[in-house]
């Protein structure tokens, strides 16, 4: 490549790829602790995923609520597979950094004493979930990225990050390019951070935007090191019939029933306590289940109903507006007058980068890497195990977004240092940009992604077994090729959303390989994962996390590492 | 009966990297009844023409990424029912950018204007905060209300690019500003609120430059409403005692003025009283212009002389006034 001299080389103590709670808590401490930092997104931070976020933020508030509580009840939700460690340490600090988050700005619902409001949600045996309205994601995201803005921290909006760089068992920064021009810069870091988000698109049917293509997990993976517990995905009772979009758990928190096609409320066959606020994969295999078994609604009868109309319409208007106008816009249908078709939508993948407590990216089960973190969705620092609870989501990416900033600010006063980047640290990801424009193939980005989500929905979804994941990993594999034969229509420097769409596509097809890989060797079912072949848990073979690497021709290892148990022994789990 | 129909497309195509001049494209589709608007944007893109650019990610109307204008009118793409839209303007759709001056590429705009006026009037919370706090701050629900949605805001941009006054003053800080302004400024947890009210009373940037005409309220896809917020910091400015008489000032007194005394508006009076006698000689060609339109009398300006009819129930406006009242002007 003879393009290293348009190489920039940026120097900072800190870089942050991502910018929504995580990446922004992180930067707000980084830059209040006089670190120099750069925060690295691909959309505007006011755009990032967190922002979507509906229902409500945990951290238990209530009278006759307590810490343990929404310790026991995550770590149940989870399947036992969370590390007991960092759920401790997630529910210990809920209280205060969502009082923080308050006192920041966020403009959460009040109860009659002038207190943050809560609502119950599933999986929780007492009301926890702090909300502001059907918004609460959108209201944290802006005060903290408010308070960071305040705070002076320097953003790159609308830069795509698409390697890192990664020698002798440390990071020293990324490689990203500027979408508006095209122009490819090294961000040469002390300490480097990831805060991308998840990878939902993956599958058809699913409910998250179209950024979240979990870029950051297969960088990780080209460089050899591990993603964990991959093949845990959240399918959301609650996606709107048709699109897969999201109408948040607070609808049945407040009170919404679900329906099946001959006017049943199949939950009691299915969760006789708790009914539609048992935990959402018990809840998405109950739907899928009515749906297979010819009782479900909608078109093709893919769909259940849920029923809000019940309830006192002041309940939705002041608490549910969003939702309600979701589900006009959609599907045409006016919550208060009559029933919602929704299905189970592809949510929220509960693996990702393993860290440990300190969010610091492991090298394998028992080593570090030097200088890196994760947290948020990309992250595995295994607080949600195989199955997260609703609302535990955005408390983990603002508490362990903060938490590995303060980390690393701690790492840089300890002497944390720069190795120097040349502009040769950008040649992978030059050649990747190279590669992709000037690829003359025959395949057509949109329909190798299309064949990719038609597959992951219907052989990796809610239910699995080893003949649909095998057909899936055999489709992956053809795609992987079919891929390297791409042409895309974009040749220019501006705001080359074609070239962006096909290197997304790149890295969506390695973290689906992850996924599939994962959930053939997990011959169980746990949580989120199920494995009709395999229809218990079990605790004996897969009381594990799974190690995945993959090498440079796509094929993935496995190596199994420990859980963290503690105060709560593994039992059978029932709502 | 098909569900489908057959609809045209002419998308606005510009790459400020290669093209000297913008022009407009034509695409063909059947579109069904649930496609929203952002679904006609992705077919353009991956069934038609990969170079096709718009700005998007959330998918259901909460990041504020794809505001653009369809056949005129400011839409959030992912929000908005193509059905709607298409028997509106008989399936035939414009789609351009929400500002084509400020365009980059089709629909992606530069939106700098837009964060600078925003970041003009400390869109935060400014106010100690406890990094460890032990309790929330208290807020009543009557305190929660007073945001009148606010802080619903994405940033869209719709009623920025929407608004007239701000393609006439480029120094006007605009709705979406305005309506930050306001979300801070009623929050009880910040201390900014009388340097904010100082910035929008500033004339020429403030609110006062806001001409009334609700093309904000009507672009806003939250619907927020922002002229509302615009009012609430007119009032907020006299009832805080920020207020300074000025042209904009004594413009709004005049109002009130003119309305306490004949319970009709008397156009002269107001230009005098706002402006002053060497003020009102700027506007002598509106004022002929309004003469021969009948609007006004060619001896209305002279103190002297009030030749304004009176309302018959002006004692009751005057005890309306006076009850509505909150603020001595």
């Amino acid at each position: 490549m003879n393009t290293n001299s348009d190489v920039k080389i940026y120097e900072y103590d800190a870089v942050i790829v991502g910018a929504g709670l995580a990446g922004l808590a992180a930067a707000k401490e980084l830059t209040a602790a006089g670190k120099k930092t750069a925060v690295i997104t691909k959309l505007h931070p006011l755009r990032s995923h967190s922002g979507a976020a509906q229902g409500g933020i945990n951290a238990a508030l209530g009278k006759d609520d307590s810490t343990e509580l929404h310790e026991f009840d995550t770590v149940k939700g989870s399947d036992y597979l969370a590390d007991q460690d960092a759920v401790e340490l997630m529910c210990t600090k809920a209280p205060e950094t969502i009082r923080w988050a308050e006192r920041m700005g966020t403009v959460f619902s009040r109860d009659e004493e002038g207190d943050i409001a809560i609502r119950p949600f599933g999986g929780q045996s007492k009301p926890r979930a702090c909300y502001a309205k059907d918004r609460t994601g959108l209201a944290l995201l802006q005060a903290i990225y408010e308070q960071a803005f305040r705070e002076g921290i320097e953003v790159f909006d609308e830069w795509y990050a698409g390697d890192m760089i990664y020698k002798d068992g440390k990071v020293s920064g990324v490689v990203a390019y500027d979408i508006r021009n095209s122009k490819v810069a090294v961000f040469n870091a002390k300490v480097t951070m990831f805060a991308t988000g998840g990878n939902g698109r993956l599958y058809r049917f699913n409910s998250n935007a179209h950024a979240n293509t979990g870029d950051s997990l297969s960088i990780v993976a080209r460089h050899g090191l591990p993603l964990e517990d991959m093949e845990f995905v959240q399918f959301h009772p609650s996606g709107l019939g048709g699109s897969g979009i999201l109408i948040s758990e607070a609808a049945r928190g407040e009170g919404g029933r679900l329906y099946n096609s001959l006017g049943e409320r199949f939950m009691e066959k299915y969760a006789p306590n708790a009914m539609e606020l048992a935990s959402r994969d018990v809840v998405s295999r109950a739907i899928m289940e009515e749906v297979r078994q010819g009782r479900g609604v909608g078109k093709d009868g893919q769909s259940v109903n849920i029923d809000l109309t019940h309830l006192d319409p002041q309940i939705i208007l002041t608490r549910l507006p969003e939702l309600r106008e979701l589900a006009i816009a959609f599907q045409g249908q006016d919550m208060l007058k009559e029933p919602i078709h929704i299905s189970a939508t592809a949510h929220y993948s509960m693996g990702g980068i393993p860290t440990n407590i300190n969010c610091q990216v492991r090298k394998s089960p028992t080593e570090l890497v030097e200088g890196f973190y994760a947290a948020g969705e990309c992250a595995c620092v295994s607080v949600h195990g195989a199955n997260r609870l609703g609302a535990n989501s955005v408390l983990e990416a603002l508490l362990f977004g903060r938490h590995a900033g303060e980390n690393m600010i701690k790492a840089l006063d300890e002497g944390a240092s720069l190795r120097k980047a040349t502009a040769a640290d950008a040649d992978t990801f030059v050649e990747e940009l190279t590669r992709i424009k000037t690829s003359n193939g025959t395949e057509r980005v949109p329909e190798l992604r299309t064949e990719l989500q038609n597959g992951m929905t219907a052989d990796a979804g809610v239910f699995r077994t080893k003949e649909s994941l095998d057909r899936q990993l055999k489709l992956i594999n053809s795609l992987l090729k079919r891929f390297k034969n791409i042409r895309i229509d974009d040749k220019s420097k501006t705001f080359n959303t074609d070239l962006q769409e096909a290197i997304e596509l790149g890295h969506m097809l390695e973290s689906a390989k992850f996924v599939v890989e994962g959930a053939l060797v997990r011959e169980e079912s746990r949580g989120g994962h199920y494995r009709e072949d395999f229809p218990t848990r079990d605790d004996k073979k897969f009381l594990k996390h799974t190690y995945a690497y993959m090498d440079k021709d796509y094929n993935v290892s496995i190596e199994w590492g420990d859980v963290v148990l503690g105060k709560f022994e593994p039992k059978e789990r029932t709502y | 009966m098909s569900n489908t129909r057959k609809v045209t497309i002419k998308a606005f195509r510009f790459n400020a990297e290669t093209d000297y001049l913008p022009y407009y494209k034509h695409y063909e589709m059947e579109v069904g009844k649930d496609e929203l608007i952002l679904d006609l944007l992705n077919r353009i893109k991956w069934e038609h023409d990969g170079s096709f650019s718009y700005r998007r990610s959330c998918r259901h109307g909460i990041c504020g990424a794809c505001a653009i204008k369809v056949n005129g009118k400011a839409t959030l793409a992912c929000k908005q029912n193509a059905m709607e839209l298409l028997d509106l303007f008989d399936n035939e759709l414009v789609f351009e950018p929400s500002s084509k001056k400020r365009v980059v590429k089709d629909m992606i705009i530069d939106k700098k204007d837009f964060w600078d006026k925003h970041a003009a009037v400390q869109p935060y919370v400014v106010a100690d905060i406890d990094p460890h706090p032990k309790h929330e701050t208290k807020q009543s629900i009557e305190e929660f209300n007073k945001f009148l949605d606010s802080d619903l805001c994405i940033q869209c941009g719709a009623c920025h690019y929407s608004c007239p006054s701000l393609e006439a003053n480029p120094d006007y800080l605009g709705p979406a500003a305005l309506n930050a302004a306001y979300r801070f400024t009623i929050d009880p947890r910040d201390h900014a609120g009388r340097e904010r009210l100082e910035l929008t009373a500033e004339p020429g940037i403030g609110v006062w430059d806001c001409v009334k005409c609700f093309e904000c309220a009507e672009a806003c896809p939250k619907d927020i409403n922002p002229i509302e917020k615009i009012t609430k910091l007119h009032n907020m400015q006299f009832e805080q005692d920020v207020a300074v008489p000025n042209v904009a000032t004594r413009h709004a007194e005049g109002f009130v003025r003119s309305i306490k005394k004949h319970g009709f508006l008397d156009e002269a009076d107001i230009v005098v009283y706002s402006e002053g006698y060497l003020g009102m000689y700027k506007h002598l060609k509106t004022a002929m212009k309004m003469m021969k339109a009948g609007k006004i009398h060619w001896n209305d300006g002279l103190p002297w002389v009030d030749n304004v009819p009176k309302s018959k129930n002006l004692d009751e406006i005057q005890k309306l006034i006076k009850i509505s009242q909150t603020h001595k002007l």
